[in-house]
């Protein structure tokens, strides 16, 4: 089964950007620079601009569910009072918070502010509120609007450019975003208008690469893996913006572009499947068991919903595009996403629910339904919380797997 | 449960004021939280209701979405498929939490109402904001008014802020009355007068309970407790499991519920939008707004600790829903930091009556004194 399953190799590549990533915090700590905590959809530019450590819960504790020490995280969370049914994130990082002992090293700094933003869901919020008093530091909020067809026309499933934005939701957006610039001076200190302007270009290439990645990985026969692709939300979410990242997509997009040119594929490829959830960390090797048997990932939408095409000439405007995905936009928005399950020509989804997130479980019976009213296509889906693998046991998974593709042949 | 509170509670159970006002030729417009300021909507001459279900089992519901949220979301998306709220003209939310926001999309997917809209709620309270916010409130009024093709009119507006802010005086006396030593009203009877309001037009509601508290006020009041307690939670209605909590011995004297105090509590103090938008950013204690140098749940914390004050509870009863994530995050804030015992209960449903009953008497015997 090993033999039938050939990935881009960006493992190395990931290696160097995070060693990267980790030697700029280290300096930076090193030099008492304060540390924040962001969460997804974050304009993680300004963690560049103001030379900040970053911290980010959902990145650490999705390391901590690779590493297996999610579970003991997430039952310290539980019996502290905190709610089973919460994302996996928040209840990893209160074990974190409430038991250290039980936490993967390297442990992620405390914060000395913390900012919260509804770019993705009011989680985010709640759980920033939590943080900033366990700790008693400041926190800043960015509303974002959840968008509906009254307010958002249009946007493209990947570069989350729209025909148009209601103006009053755009500009109050614009205000928070303002107003989080002149916190972060407050916080960090001011920040140079050439850099400013420097680390948005970064931003901007970055962005651009990662698009096309991402465009190039629907072509025929699927060119890479998603153990490998899935991880492009590190970059996108977190580090966008660095130089690292930007060396990192450079790289990354010659090494898809030219396996694409020689027509090879991850795998021999028998299925093409769309998938959707938030990666279950604990069990990566699921896509791979997948794409072994010949049934590959052209499309994975919580990717997609982690790019934005970013403009250097319009910054402000480019961190509200962030939250122009279709997991922040009413379901009747799903068209972005018909489309590009089209293009990718697929003939089956796997769909994560993920217990406890609210946004992507919610969504996935109405995109289910979607894709087999639009397409003709059938969607697996499994229950798969991001942080604990005691509720997807990998062999139930296999099964339930087997007997879709099954049904698709 | 004494006989006008019955009546009261067939108004909700029956719906039949809102039956009465579809056979009229009124609209009605269901609200899916306690934060969607219902005045705009009173004013455009419509009816605001709140939309509840009261299914045990919510098979329709699990199907469409995950069966751990809570169970104020999956009933009403099971009275929605139902066809329970076949009458309503359009439903409106409010970005308040994940649960609202995605039960009103999964809600507009599935069942298509007429009209609908979602309030976007700001989190903080600052200049910029509350500006945001009235014209934010003044964007679903137009939206509104020309789904209704009726115009919009400030007076109108300001006429059913002062019908709303007579009703919540009416609550207020309905809360001072179980506050009393000998507190004058039931829990499961104080529910159904709130549940009762959200089903009917508050003028309506205030002509029908306008002299209970005067009737309750010659009322000689209960003594047959040993602990006062302030009951705390979010969408809450279910009245076997505050029998049950009067039962074993205790008196419902406050709470911060979003089905009661939680909707009643703060009136409308200002003009026009700018004024609806500051009660609602403001004054309910569940909203995840706060001022910029706070955190809601320290606002909340400070509504419970002026509740029980005022009302003199001795302990907590935090009716903790599994699957709301309003209390997931915040019910060990309030354990930790308010000073008196707290009794949490998860709750599920359908209720286990006899598990709950062991754990509030035992809760009674421990803190109810002699």
């Amino acid at each position: 089964m090993e033999n039938n399953w050939n990935p881009l190799g960006y493992k190395n590549l990931y290696r160097e950007l995070f060693k990267k990533h980790l030697n700029r915090q280290n300096e930076l700590l090193k030099n008492n620079r304060p540390v924040g905590w962001f969460f997804s959809f974050h304009p993680s530019e300004l963690i560049y601009i103001f030379d900040v450590v970053s911290a980010f819960p959902e990145q650490y504790s999705a390391y901590c569910a690779a590493r297996g020490s999610s579970v003991d995280l997430i039952d310290t969370s539980i019996s502290s009072g905190y709610g089973h049914f919460l994302c996996d994130y928040f209840k990893t990082t209160i074990g974190m918070i409430e038991a250290p002992e039980k936490a993967t090293p390297p442990l992620m700094p405390k914060p000395d502010f913390i900012i919260s933003s509804r770019a993705l869901c009011v989680a985010h919020h709640e759980m920033a509120e939590v943080f900033a008093r366990y700790y008693g530091i400041p926190k800043y909020t960015v509303n974002y609007p959840y968008w509906t067809t009254d307010s958002l026309k249009n946007p493209d499933e990947l570069t989350k450019e729209a025909e148009w934005a209601d103006e009053l939701y755009v500009e109050y957006t614009v205000e928070r975003l303002r107003g989080l610039v002149d916190f972060m001076a407050e916080v960090a200190g001011e920040a140079d208008e050439e850099k400013f302007r420097e680390v948005f270009r970064k931003s901007e290439k970055t962005s651009e690469l990662l698009i096309k990645i991402l465009n190039l990985m629907m072509s025929k026969p699927t060119p890479g893996s998603q153990r490998e692709i899935s991880d492009l939300v590190f970059i996108a979410f977190f580090v966008l913006g660095s130089d690292y990242a930007l060396e990192f997509c450079e790289n990354a997009y010659e090494v898809i572009r030219e396996r694409v040119k020689k027509g090879e594929g991850v795998s021999e490829e028998k299925h093409r499947l769309l998938t959707f959830g938030i990666v279950p960390w604990h069990s990566l090797k699921i896509y791979q068991y997948c794409e072994s048997m010949g049934a590959n990932f052209p499309v994975n939408l919580y990717v997609n919903a982690s790019v934005h095409k970013a403009d250097s000439s319009n910054p402000y405007m480019s961190m509200v595009r962030r939250s122009m995905h279709f997991t922040n936009s009413s379901y009747e928005m799903l068209d972005g996403v018909v489309k590009t399950a089209r293009k990718a020509d697929i003939d089956g989804a796997l769909l994560l629910e993920n217990t406890g997130c609210r946004i992507t479980s919610m969504i996935i019976r109405p995109l289910a339904e979607r894709l087999r009213e639009d397409l003709g296509v059938q969607s697996l889906i499994l229950e798969a919380p991001q942080c604990d693998p005691r509720v997807m046991p990998m062999e139930r998974a296999k099964t339930q797997i087997d007997a879709f593709l099954e049904s698709l042949a | 449960m004494r006989e006008p509170f019955k009546i009261f509670y067939s108004i909700f159970q029956e719906k039949t004021k809102l039956r009465e006002y579809v056979d009229s030729g009124r609209r009605v417009f269901g609200t899916m939280c306690n934060n969607v300021p219902e005045e705009i909507i009173h004013s455009l001459g419509a009816v605001p209701i709140r939309m509840f279900g009261n299914y045990g089992n919510t098979n329709l519901a699990n199907s469409k979405i995950p069966s751990w949220t809570c169970n104020y979301a999956r009933n009403v998306m099971e009275a929605g498929l139902r066809g329970d709220f076949d009458f309503l003209e359009g439903v409106v939310s409010a970005t308040t939490d994940d649960t609202k926001i995605h039960l009103f999309s999964a809600y507009r997917f599935y069942i298509k109402p007429r009209f609908s809209y979602l309030v976007q709620f700001p989190y903080v309270r600052d200049e910029v904001s509350e500006e945001f916010f009235a014209r934010e409130l003044e964007r679903f009024a137009k939206h509104l008014s020309s789904h209704l093709s009726v115009e919009f009119n400030e007076d109108r507006l300001s006429a059913s802020a002062g019908v709303y802010n007579t009703y919540r005086e009416l609550c207020g006396e309905f809360e001072s009355l179980r506050a009393e030593e000998k507190p004058k009203i039931r829990a499961d009877e104080f529910m159904a007068l709130m549940l009762s309001s959200l089903s009917m037009l508050k003028e309506d509601f205030v002509s029908m309970a306008d002299n209970l508290p005067e009737m309750l006020g010659d009322h000689d009041g209960f003594s047959d407790y040993r602990l006062r307690v302030h009951l705390s939670g979010t969408d809450f209605y279910n009245l076997t499991l505050l029998r049950l909590i009067e039962e074993s011995g205790m008196a419902v004297v406050s709470d911060d519920l979003c089905t009661s105090a939680g909707y009643f509590t703060g009136k409308v103090e200002g003009d026009g939008f700018r004024g609806i938008a500051e009660r609602y950013s403001g004054c309910t204690a569940c909203v995840m707004t706060s001022s910029n140098t706070e955190l809601s749940v320290e606002e909340r914390l400070r509504f419970i600790r002026k509740k029980i004050k005022e009302n003199n509870a001795d302990a907590i009863v935090l009716l903790k829903d599994r699957g709301c994530e309003v209390c997931g995050h915040q019910c060990p804030w309030i354990v930790r930091e308010i000073d008196i015992p707290v009794l949490v209960l998860d709750l599920d449903f359908p209720l286990s009556v006899e598990q709950y009953r062991t754990r509030m008497e035992a809760f009674v015997e421990a803190h109810g004194g002699g």
